[in-house]
């Protein structure tokens, strides 16, 4: 079966730690192996951190999308953002390329979550938003839920 | 694990380690004070421990590059001790490696530090 759940939360990087721990709770009965946990959390940091800073520039008065669900083997997050967007995305997935330099961002968050996942996609417009999905396979077979003996 | 930062210095060195999660938000924290014991101390060497560090992302890589482009600029020393097989990954996956040094302890850099004074 699928197992899904949604998180909203402000932009504030305070809630960071909240995106990380949640998505690691909700796969936890898969029993993920460290290294997939580790993964995983850098995964959510820097599709979370690129949408505050990036998307809403730091402005916690906006909202913040996350979205995962299992199905089988598989783990697919999506994060959205409804800020400014890319407005070159070539540009910014070449490694080292920020449009940050001065809050000294590596430019390494997108080929980061690409080397780190089994599928990852971008949908962004400027002035619109930007959404990531990211798909990621778990060594180990899922447990099924509700299912009767 | 407690997230936290502790400076430790040795004749023109400085060494930093930071503990348990570096992401954004300790990333930002730890910025600060990293400035301040710098502009104190002046440091020629410059390390990083990793020993206890759980977690690493971008933000964190970029603060090591900052902080590598200021003692770089004056000619001194940046190297980086007791990573985990994990945050290795990061850093190999970013290419930080290649520019800086990793060493088996703080007693070699120390030593390599001595060499390039």
């Amino acid at each position: 079966m699928i197992n899904k759940m949604e998180l909203k939360f402000s932009a504030s990087l305070s809630n960071e730690i909240l995106a990380r721990q949640a998505v690691i709770a909700f796969i936890s009965p898969l029993d993920p192996s460290l290294e997939e946990i580790n993964e995983i959390k850098t995964i959510i940091a820097e599709g979370v951190s690129n949408a505050i800073i990036h998307g809403y520039e730091l402005d916690a008065s906006k909202d913040v999308f996350l979205k995962a669900v299992i199905d089988k083997d598989e783990l697919e997050l999506t994060i959205v953002d409804y800020g400014k967007g890319i407005v070159n995305l070539e540009e910014a997935r070449m490694p080292h390329y920020t449009t940050r330099p001065d809050l000294e961002r590596a430019g390494m968050g997108l080929t980061i979550m690409e080397t780190l996942s089994d599928s990852f996609a971008i949908k962004t417009l400027p002035g619109m938003g930007c959404k990531l999905v990211i798909k990621k396979k778990l060594a180990k077979e899922t447990i099924s839920y509700g299912t009767t003996c | 694990m407690e997230s936290k930062i502790k400076f430790t210095t040795f004749d023109q060195g400085l060494i930093i380690k930071i503990s348990g999660e570096l992401d954004s938000m300790k990333t930002m924290l730890y910025r600060e004070k990293i400035h301040r014991e710098m502009v104190r101390i002046g440091p020629r060497m410059l390390l990083f421990d990793f020993k206890d560090l759980q977690f690493i992302d971008s933000s964190g890589i970029g603060l090591i590059l900052g902080r590598f482009n200021e003692v770089d600029k004056i000619g001194g020393l940046v190297g980086i001790t007791g990573l985990n097989n994990y945050s290795r990954k990061i850093f190999q996956i970013t290419g930080i490696l290649q520019i800086i040094g990793e060493y088996q302890s703080a007693a070699q850099f120390k030593k390599e530090a001595r060499i390039n004074l």
